[in-house]
């Protein structure tokens, strides 16, 4: 009974790539796990870094996914960071995954990331992080 | 900042922001309202007064007729034709998992930072006839904040996608070309609505005898029939501006009268009525705990077909449920819609 509205929404997440990044394999898989565990994918290719922030703001999202399948990792995900902040969503959770290499992990969590997945992260534990994330965004005023 | 719309119910500075047009408070009011917070509540009310003053056009079609696209090459012609320009593009929700893959912007990825434009994914979480529950009020939204095109793109499943008609003044079916199925799929009731048919794809073969059928159809119609079969290759680009100046001529008409219908306005609000009724009872039924509908539905499998004392029984039980059952409140146990734990 009470069933309109629902009231726990689907958490909505942005997930995104380069649009010159043509490996959207694992994009695509994420994007069907995440749509099987309840939530609602927004999927975009970047053109520049603000793409991602104004599309994120435009679609409310709880959460974003950043695929990298090739370069520019840190300096991509450090000027999308600096653009939530000036859009006014610094608190939006962003995860990072793909061919993260090892060198690149701690100046990727400089800039604020909340998860990053390097290859061979099991798929639950990708589910469950931007499940938490989300919901704890969605809770935060 | 601007409240979560979760958060504190801060409708007044959420207005005044949405009325300036900062995307944030749009896309945040568009959440509410999505939701059906109070706050969406109290959004919708006070967007109402507004709704109606942009120009209004739906899209509509098979899957991979080209919707996307062609709404993609006429957002780049509209840009300099209108000042602002709001997108609802529709998805369908998994019926299984309530999650959904909302990926038609991915074809307006070059828009994404035009401050002219603002886009937004809406899944259909469950609601029939091509747009969702609440896509009404979203317009409303959208015309607050000053947007002057409304485009709405419907979900695609190519057939009795009907509801749209109700919600825009300019109705915009595309076909792909090649009369087979999808053509038997959407002539009974989406070509009905449409004020221009355009065969998208038009480098493909048998685009232009596609027309020629659906000119042939339209004739049917009688000679009164004053829509018209346009071609266009949203990719290339071929055919937008003159889809454009076709769409901007329609607007500029007066619009056609039709004295079967009701008025529009008081069919809109039937036809939302009658949807969120059925949701309402079909949720219910769904999920109830209650052993009352159980013992219906035994009875029912006993016996076969519900009659007519079932169903009212069923609505009394439904009704008769704490608060008549209709005040929003915590959902123990959520359908579609829900956040599911795995």
């Amino acid at each position: 009974m009470n069933s309109i509205p629902n009231r726990i929404p689907n958490p909505r997440i942005l997930l995104t790539k380069s649009f010159i990044d043509s490996h959207d394999r694992a994009i695509a898989t994420i994007a069907m796990a995440l749509r099987d565990a309840s939530m609602e994918v927004v999927l975009i290719d970047f053109e520049v870094p603000d793409d991602v922030a104004n599309v994120a703001v435009q679609e409310d999202v709880d959460a974003i996914g950043i695929s990298f399948m090739s370069g520019g990792q840190v300096e991509t995900t450090g000027r999308i960071m600096a653009l939530l902040k000036e859009r006014g969503v610094p608190d939006l959770p962003v995860v990072v995954g793909g061919t993260i290499r090892p060198f690149d992990v701690e100046p990727l969590e400089a800039t604020g990331v909340r998860a990053i997945f390097r290859g061979g992260a099991p798929l639950a534990d990708v589910v469950t992080t931007f499940r938490a994330l989300a919901r704890e965004y969605r809770e935060k005023a | 900042m601007i409240n979560r719309p979760s958060a504190g119910l801060q409708v007044d500075p959420l207005l005044d922001e949405l009325r300036g047009g900062k995307p944030l408070a749009i896309a945040r009011a568009i959440t509410a309202i999505e939701n059906g917070t109070p706050l969406g509540t109290e959004v919708a009310r006070a967007t109402r007064p507004f709704a109606g003053r942009s120009w209004t056009l739906g899209v509509t079609g098979p899957p991979g007729a080209g919707k996307s696209s062609l709404i993609n090459a006429l957002i780049a012609e509209f840009a300099t034709r209108r000042r602002k320009i709001g997108v609802l593009t529709v998805d369908p929700s998994s019926p299984l998992s309530g999650g959904a893959l909302l990926g038609d912007r991915v074809r307006m990825a070059k828009h994404s930072s035009n401050p002219q434009v603002f886009i937004r994914s809406l899944a259909a979480r469950g609601h029939l006839g091509g747009v969702t529950r609440m896509t009404a009020e979203i317009m409303g939204v959208l015309d607050a904040a000053g947007v002057d095109l409304t485009i709405v793109e419907t979900v695609g499943t190519g057939q009795s996608e009907v509801d749209v008609a109700d919600l825009v003044r300019v109705k915009l079916v595309v076909c792909p070309p090649g009369l087979g199925d999808d053509m038997q799929a959407i002539k009974a009731g989406v070509l009905e609505i449409a004020d221009l048919l355009v065969v998208n794809k038009a480098d493909l073969p048998g685009a232009e005898q596609t027309a020629m059928q659906l000119r042939a159809m339209l004739h049917h119609g009688g000679s009164g029939d004053r829509r018209s079969v346009m071609l266009t290759d949203a990719v290339a680009g071929s055919g937008v501006s003159e889809l454009a100046d076709a769409i901007e001529q329609r607007f500029r008409q007066p619009p056609a009268s039709d004295p079967r219908r009701r008025d529009r306005r008081t069919s809109r609000a039937r036809r939302s009525l009658a949807s969120r009724a059925a949701s309402w009872v079909r949720d219910g039924v769904l999920d109830s705990l209650d052993p009352r509908i159980e013992q219906i539905c035994l009875e029912i499998e006993a016996e076969g077909t519900p009659r007519r004392d079932a169903l009212r029984r069923v609505l009394s039980t439904l009704l008769d449920g704490e608060d008549g059952g209709l005040m929003p409140g915590p959902t123990p146990l959520g359908r579609g819609g829900t956040d599911h734990e795995p």
